[in-house]
């Protein structure tokens, strides 16, 4: 009888593990604290209990997360609002499963003091990441014909130590505290969320196609995805010990101080709009707003449909 | 056998003590600044040496990158002269890898599609493997765009060479390298390729980190984004900078020395790290402006100062000890003689005057000492004698004025009842002269019926009052038996007085002739105290009196006589000014008032025991002061 009872546990345990989806997910850069919340959901085990086989890869400096996705290698990516938005279109449309980050953490570093707005850099060299992120400043740039001199590049710290950049934009939570660490002290720093630009950024996506076809699995990852990020908002040095794991698994160049400031800055940029806790939701007015500028810019050919975005009615 | 004093009651022990005090005051005082001075010179010394351990490594530093640049520079003029050639390129960077053996990477980095036939990406590359030997590769692809890496990008666009901050290659070199790289511009002066030279930071590693410039002392090394690029603890490399690592330090020292390190300056500060306080001395690499340092515990460089320190204090202790010793030893034997001096003293306060001083044979304070004991010696021994012929002359005359006491004494009448015949008449009389002799005088006798008085006071004291008094008595009673009136015995007395009295010695009197069968009293008063009347109702009233003078100032002075009724039962009191001006040891006088009131609480007494109240209350009233004047006391009762 016990050995009949063991055998039907082991076929029940096993019928779980062949049918348990197996998703690869693929955050936008290498392993940072920008990217707590998912590593915390592997680990703790939310994935699985959520029947997900998750594995994580990250992408390269050369090989984004966006190509992965659009190559079948990944199945669900981190993106920020604007690239997702760029790369939606009808042919190949993405869905929003998960908006994490609401707020803008684009800042503008400038050797110059009073640097106030953009225009005050109107002929500058100013760093502006290769991957993308500096649609914002392209579209001011654009607006007011500042004849910015944009220098793509992966890291602007060197460039800017050895003065061949004037300025560079960053995140609040990366690109601010490697100066920091640097012992640069920047004569200006902008922030662009006080200019009226403070758009939503990091969130979850997926192809429309794999959303349509596997909507359960999108779903229980998202959950598990934010329950990851509301453990890691309650226990950030347990979460750090994880995100230190993977940094120092990939070789990455960080510390702990590093990857502690990055943690509180996207904790921060996670909160609503209005100041309260997370809400993980895309809000639909920034999300008009930017699908206007994206159009009046020409970064896309047609508004992004906000429904068919968010896929459908969630 | 002299009494040995203890230390501390020794004028050798207080002596010694106190050289030992302000010696050991002294000595610490010089050794605090001599460990100072000794602690700041091996500080100079230490950052001198630390300094030039820098030097020499950074020198080697600088001669290793200088050798790159060389080796660029001498290969960087074949690519143009190449460029229709792009195989010829990997010629390139290999004859690089053969002319520099620092030299473990070397890149010909080409534009994007610079040729049109290689696309994007061309960008030869030659390497060492791991056998040493020169391999070459294509770089370039989409998965590494070395167009954005750091080497490239900044001398592009600074349009001049470039050493890039060291990293972590995985794109050819796999290892931590730092590159050199040196645009090259065609002849319109457009930049087509970037020529580089990749060196490992092994060597840089080992060079840093084998500087000893000190037992215990580390090193480490930052590059212009202050990252660690040499530490000992190989997990800060490239992940820690000098301000992450030192998170939540907020001292004055951490600022300067970050400050400095990132922007090529060179300096030194003692900072408190975990386990004490270290000291940090930095240099930058001029070539790079990588800061290289050393670090090195302050308790390490200050070792033989400690030693030093502790070695001063036993030698200071021991050097105490031994002066303590000399000291009272030297000292004591230096006042050995003040003792030998104080048994002198003790003998010379025994009497022995002649005791024999200690030998003094220096000429310093004993010597003076010495010879003002011998000064005092001779000096006692002459006033011993002195004293010796003084005190015989006073107790001879002690004894004759005892003779002169007992003489003049016995010139009073001394017997009373004076008239123990007569029922009569009382008489009592007294007299204490204030000397063994004094100058007051009393007397009295019956002749005829008539009572014959007299008090007196001549003027001083002493042998000469005593004298005048003598022969004033003995001319009252010669004079007196010749003349009935008082006026006319002061009369013949101030004549015989003042004869050849060439001392101007006087003498007041009162005299009295009582009549004791009518009780009339004939007086004559020769400048004395007005006699006190004491009536039988117990009044007490002076007696009317002129004045007259002194008897012996003037001779022929004409003395007016008085007469009065005596009631029976009154009372005459006579008396010399002792009485009334008898002072205490305030200077009060005993006063008329006190007299009168005296002899009106006892009006009802024998004149006997008026005389001895009287006595007994000046007595009491002067309370123990030298008795300044003769007193008298006479006092006459008619019943």
């Amino acid at each position: 009888m016990k050995n009949f009872i063991s055998l039907l546990c082991l076929v029940f345990v096993s019928s779980i593990q062949i049918h348990a989806q197996q998703i690869t997910f693929t955050p936008q850069w290498t392993p940072q604290s920008q990217f707590a919340g998912y590593y915390a959901a592997l680990e703790n085990g939310y994935y699985s209990e959520a029947g997900l086989d998750v594995s994580i890869v990250h992408p390269t400096a050369s090989y984004s997360s966006m190509s992965m996705l659009k190559d079948g290698t990944s199945d669900i990516i981190t993106s920020e609002l604007i690239q997702a938005m760029m790369t939606s279109d009808n042919d190949h449309g993405l869905v929003n499963l998960l908006q994490t980050t609401q707020h803008s953490t684009l800042v503008l570093i400038a050797r110059a003091c009073d640097v106030k707005q953009l225009s005050d850099l109107a002929g500058c060299r100013i760093g502006t990441w290769k991957v993308g992120f500096s649609e914002i400043p392209h579209m001011i740039d654009e607006e007011q014909h500042l004849d910015i001199e944009w220098i793509k590049l992966i890291n602007p710290l060197n460039l800017y130590i050895a003065g061949a950049i004037d300025a560079t934009l960053a995140k609040s939570y990366n690109e601010l505290i490697l100066f920091s660490m640097a012992g640069i002290t920047p004569g200006s720093v902008l922030y662009f969320s006080e200019y009226g630009y403070d758009f939503p950024e990091d969130g979850l996506y997926v192809s429309e196609e794999f959303y349509h076809k596997n909507p359960e699995q999108c779903r229980l990852f998202a959950e598990a995805s934010r329950k990851g990020w509301d453990w890691v908002r309650n226990n950030r040095e347990e979460a750090l010990d994880i995100v230190m794991k993977y940094v120092n698994e990939a070789n990455v160049p960080t510390n702990r101080y590093n990857q502690k400031w990055m943690l509180d800055a996207i904790l921060q940029a996670h909160e609503d709009i209005k100041g309260g806790m997370p809400s993980y939701s895309l809000d639909e007015d920034a999300f008009n707003s930017l699908n206007e500028a994206l159009v009046k810019y020409g970064y896309i050919e047609k508004p992004v449909v906000y429904e068919r975005f968010i896929g459908g009615n969630r | 056998m002299k009494n040995r004093r203890k230390f501390k009651n020794s004028l050798s022990g207080r002596l010694t003590s106190g050289v030992v005090i302000v010696s050991a005051i002294i000595f610490t005082l010089t050794c605090t600044v001599f460990i100072r001075m000794a602690a700041n010179k091996v500080r100079e010394e230490a950052a001198k040496h630390a300094h030039s351990e820098l030097s020499n490594t950074i020198h080697q530093i600088d001669a290793v990158l200088n050798a790159v640049e060389i080796a660029v520079e001498n290969t960087a003029w074949l690519v143009p002269y190449r460029l229709s050639s792009p195989d010829f390129m990997y010629s390139i960077t290999e004859r690089l890898l053969q002319n520099n053996e620092f030299i473990c990477g070397a890149a010909i980095a080409f534009e994007p599609h610079y040729y049109t036939s290689e696309g994007r990406y061309f960008s030869p590359y030659s390497y060492r493997d791991e056998k040493g030997e020169i391999r070459s590769k294509q770089l370039g692809n989409e998965s590494y765009d070395y167009h954005y890496m750091d080497w490239y990008q900044i001398p592009k666009l600074l349009n001049e060479s470039y050493w890039s901050e060291p990293y972590y290659d995985d794109g050819g070199g796999e290892m931590m390298m730092t590159t050199y790289s040196k645009p090259l511009y065609d002849e319109y002066g457009h930049m087509y390729a970037i020529i580089t030279a990749d060196l490992s930071l092994e060597w840089l590693t080992e060079l840093v980190g084998g500087i000893q410039a000190f037992e215990r002392s580390y090193n480490l090394m930052v590059s212009r984004n202050a990252s660690f690029i040499v530490h000992p603890d190989h997990n800060l490399i490239l992940n820690e900078t000098i301000y992450s690592s030192t998170y939540g330090d907020d001292d004055e020292s951490l600022k300067k020395m970050q400050d400095d390190m990132v922007n090529c300056r060179a300096g030194q500060v003692l900072r408190d790290m975990k386990g004490g306080k270290y000291f940090v001395f930095y240099s930058p690499v001029e070539t790079t402006c990588w800061s290289v340092a050393i670090v090195c515990p302050r308790n390490e460089l200050y070792l033989g100062v400690k030693k030093l320190r502790g070695f001063l204090i036993i030698l200071g202790l021991f050097m105490l000890l031994l002066m303590m010793y000399l000291s009272y030893h030297g000292i004591r034997k230096v006042v050995a003689p003040v003792e030998d001096f104080s048994d002198v003293a003790k003998k010379i306060a025994h009497g022995e005057f002649e005791a024999e001083l200690p030998e003094i044979r220096s000429q310093d304070e004993l010597k003076d000492l010495h010879d003002s004991f011998e000064y005092l010696q001779k000096s006692l021994v002459q006033y011993i004698d002195e004293l010796k012929y003084t005190t015989a002359n006073k107790e001879r005359i002690e004894s004759e004025l005892r003779i002169a006491q007992a003489i003049q004494m016995g010139m009073l009448p001394k017997s009373f009842p004076a008239f123990p015949e007569r029922d009569d008449i009382a008489l009592a009389a007294k007299i204490v002269p204030a000397k063994e002799v004094g100058g007051d005088l009393y007397d009295f006798f019956i002749e005829n019926e008539k009572l014959y008085f007299m008090v007196g006071d001549v003027s001083g004291k002493g042998i000469p009052a005593s004298l005048v008094m003598a022969v004033t008595c003995r001319l009252f009673r010669s004079v007196a038996s010749y003349h009935d009136k008082p006026e006319d015995i002061l009369t013949s007395l101030n004549d015989s007085l003042s004869d050849g009295n060439e001392s101007n010695m006087f003498c007041t009197a009162f005299l009295g002739i009582l009549d004791l069968k009518t009780c009339e009293l004939a007086y004559c008063n020769a400048g004395h105290n007005a006699p006190l009347i004491i009536d039988k109702n117990g009044n007490v009233s002076a007696m009317e009196v002129i004045p007259n003078l002194p008897l012996g100032l003037f001779s022929g002075f004409p003395y007016q006589g008085q007469e009065t009724k005596i009631d029976k039962g009154t009372k005459l009191y006579l008396f010399t000014d002792g009485v009334n001006e008898a002072e205490n040891n305030e200077k009060e006088q005993f006063s008329d008032e006190r007299l009168v009131s005296l002899l009106k609480a006892n009006a009802d007494i024998a004149p006997k025991e008026i005389v001895e109240i009287t006595f007994a209350e000046v007595e009491r009233h002067a309370d123990g002061a030298n008795q300044s004047d003769d007193i008298t006391v006479m006092c006459i009762k008619i019943s």
